[in-house]
């Protein structure tokens, strides 16, 4: 927020030692792999062999990778369906758990269960309710006349893959939103209900002006997330060889850098994702100035 | 490499290997043969590469052609009669020109599995050497049944393995006169008329005979409808007899089908091989000498995955009379007589994926055949041409 709490004397100096832990794991973590994925993004290398110079070869080749260009592709894809999907199902569910409710606690733990859930175990929860003869979902649908359809084959996976990736990010969009509804003042609601702003009106002139904040930070981290999607490909998509029925430039950076002895390659393509999910970041930050609210 | 069965063995060849030569000493690291693969990789980029370690066949050329691996070659020559009891076939994959990158350890032919619950149910002969891929076929659909009658398959009459070549398309084409790829490795020859001739002959017992299971359906029975229960017969190596020994109907197993050009199957090895700037190469050359030898061989043997290399091993009662599964070994060896080694070229695993993923969706009726074919057959000879 921009008024921040200025620490003061003695406070600097225990901020300094508190931060500092974190600060060595980011610097050398983070930005030690960062760099290092820049260089090795300029060489030839197998892995196993020393590395030769490549210089940007490793990224116009990307033009012509018809692999890597159908990630992208699937990566927007994804990107596009789970991002609003994610903030406008978890802030549905935040609106309807944020009243007293018999059973609240229980609603709320199960819409948070995924969150602290194996990605591995629920995703073999989810490839037998997606089985395509012996499946949950193919079982209900067939008491509607649906005839069954093969949810994680080559035409559905993505559609799959991002039902199962909203539906394990709404405990976390739905805390984020509890907490921005909790912190709006009741008597915002008792002033406006004199003014008739009662159910949508107050929702649109009310809530939704004053969870902006909460809204813009949820887009950018589901953003991060959607570009970053790897777990549930890997465990529902995968197929007997190791490729993917939907696979998203994560899996694509793994696959050339693991399975095809092209590390280079790899990390190209993880500086392009690093760029976009940085260019995303931007115009968000953009946007935040022009739409979001502060109080 | 499959723990923990596998590291009890190996810790056992240790052992001997030990007491055999005190001065040096082994560690033995084992890890499932997905995650091995990027173990390896990782240590290998971090400058600390193993002394001796496993290598499957069709992956060697990727490794071998970058100069990572010491030619064995010459302490072969230094070993009078190294070669003597093993089996020829087993060899050639890892033959170069100046000599041997790596040795095979154990071997694998690929034979024809029956359940003969469903066949003594249905009163139907088992499978034998006078079987054709039309008989196959033909048997297939007569075992196919919706045992509960709910409107959904719930017997198979075979599920072969579609994503490999190994288990059965690649025998299904060289039966059928067809071929998986130039001898010179430089073009895929799946997309060839004759191939697709087999191709249209797997896609009609998936898709109109219903007799194959589709992929989507077989990862409903953890990929392995045979083991589940479910399937009549199915095509495998020697290394699902351990489990298979452990399922609760009667199994056997049979020799592969004939087809107009005659009977083929697939045959891969395991080997081992040494990392090129190994600190101890003399060390690590005795251990491999040791695990292809003799008592390496038998203790390998003993734990009933794979065929041991040499054939007096293979040929002994320690592999034809196996207590844990009393089937039919002999059929595994004889299957040497018409086996073909699977082919191994650099690229191999980007080149299968493309080819064994790509045809998935046709499998599952979500593509075409004939256009599938002409989308990945010239990808894969991208592949190739790298």
């Amino acid at each position: 927020m921009h008024a921040g709490i200025k620490p003061l004397g003695g406070e600097r100096w225990w901020l300094v030692v508190l931060l500092f832990p974190t600060m060595i794991g980011l610097l050398f973590g983070a930005l030690g792999s960062v760099l290092a994925t820049i260089v090795i993004s300029l060489l030839n290398w197998d892995l196993i062999t020393p590395p030769t110079w490549a210089g940007f070869a490793n990224y116009t080749s990307l033009l012509s990778d018809t692999l890597f260009l159908r990630a992208m592709r699937i990566t927007v894809l994804f990107s596009l369906a789970y991002v609003p999907g994610t903030i406008i199902l978890s802030l549905l569910i935040a609106l309807l758990l944020n009243r007293k409710l018999f059973g609240l606690s229980l609603f709320r733990t199960i819409y948070f269960l995924p969150t602290v859930s194996s990605a591995v175990a629920v995703g073999l929860v989810w490839s037998w309710i997606y089985g395509r003869e012996r499946g949950l979902l193919n079982y209900l649908l067939s008491f509607v006349g649906i005839a069954p359809i093969n949810w994680l084959g080559s035409q559905n996976a993505l559609w799959s893959i991002v039902i199962v990736n909203i539906w394990g990010a709404l405990g976390t969009g739905m805390v984020i939103f509890l907490a921005g509804l909790q912190a709006i003042p009741r008597e915002y609601y008792e002033a406006g209900s004199l003014d008739g702003a009662v159910g949508w009106k107050a929702f649109r002139y009310i809530t939704l002006p004053l969870i902006t904040p909460s809204i813009f930070f949820q887009t950018i981290i589901t953003t991060v997330h959607a570009f970053q999607a790897f777990e549930y490909v890997y465990v529902l998509t995968r197929t007997a060889n190791g490729a993917s029925n939907a696979p998203t430039l994560v899996y694509s950076i793994y696959r050339n850098g693991f399975n095809f002895f092209r590390m280079g390659t790899a990390s190209a393509q993880a500086i392009v994702l690093a760029l976009m999910i940085l260019l995303l970041t931007l115009c968000y930050f953009w946007l935040e100035r022009r739409l979001v609210v502060y109080d | 490499m499959r723990a923990p069965e596998e590291l009890a063995v190996w810790n056992a060849i240790v052992e001997a290997f030990h007491a055999a030569n005190p001065n040096i000493r082994v560690k033995v690291e084992v890890s499932d043969w997905d995650s091995y693969w990027d173990k390896l990789k990782t240590l290998y980029a971090g400058g600390t590469p193993p002394d001796v370690f496993a290598m499957d066949a069709p992956l060697y050329p990727d490794w071998q052609s970058r100069g990572v691996l010491l030619n064995m070659q010459p302490y072969i020559d230094a070993t009078p009669g190294m070669f003597d009891d093993i089996y020829p076939n087993t060899l050639t994959a890892y033959k170069r020109d100046d000599g041997y990158y790596g040795l095979p350890r154990d071997f694998q032919t690929v034979v024809l599995y029956y359940n003969k619950d469903m066949f003594d149910e249905a009163q139907l002969p088992y499978p034998d050497e006078s079987w054709t891929y039309e008989k196959l076929r033909e048997v297939a659909k007569a075992l196919t049944k919706d045992v509960d009658g709910d409107g959904i398959i719930d017997q198979f009459g075979f599920s072969p393995d579609l994503w490999d070549m190994e288990t059965f398309w690649s025998s299904a084409l060289w039966s059928h006169g067809a071929e998986v790829i130039s001898e010179d490795y430089s073009k895929t020859l799946l997309g060839e008329p004759k191939a697709r001739e087999v191709w249209r002959y797997i896609a009609a017992m998936v898709l109109e005979d219903k007799s194959v299971p589709t992929p989507a359906v077989s990862a409903e029975y953890g990929g392995d409808p045979f083991a589940a229960g479910r399937s009549a017969m199915a095509m495998s190596g020697h290394w699902v007899v351990p489990e298979y020994a452990q399922l609760d109907f009667a199994w056997d197993v049979a020799p592969m089908p004939s087809g107009p050009a005659g009977r083929f199957t697939s045959v891969n090895s395991a080997g081992f091989v040494i990392a090129k700037d190994s600190k101890n190469p003399d060390a690590a050359w005795e251990f491999v000498k040791f695990a292809v030898g003799k008592e390496g061989q038998q203790r390998l043997t003993e734990l009933g995955f794979a065929i041991p290399v040499l054939k007096s091993i293979a040929e002994s009662s320690t592999f034809l009379e196996q207590q844990s599964a009393p089937i039919k070994h002999q059929i595994f060896l004889d299957a040497m007589e018409y086996a073909r080694p699977k082919p191994t070229f650099a690229g191999y695993e980007e080149w299968a994926s493309i080819i064994g993923d790509g045809l998935v969706p046709v499998w599952n009726d979500e593509q075409d055949l004939d256009s599938t074919l002409d989308e990945i057959v010239p990808a894969a000879d991208e592949v190739l041409a790298r």
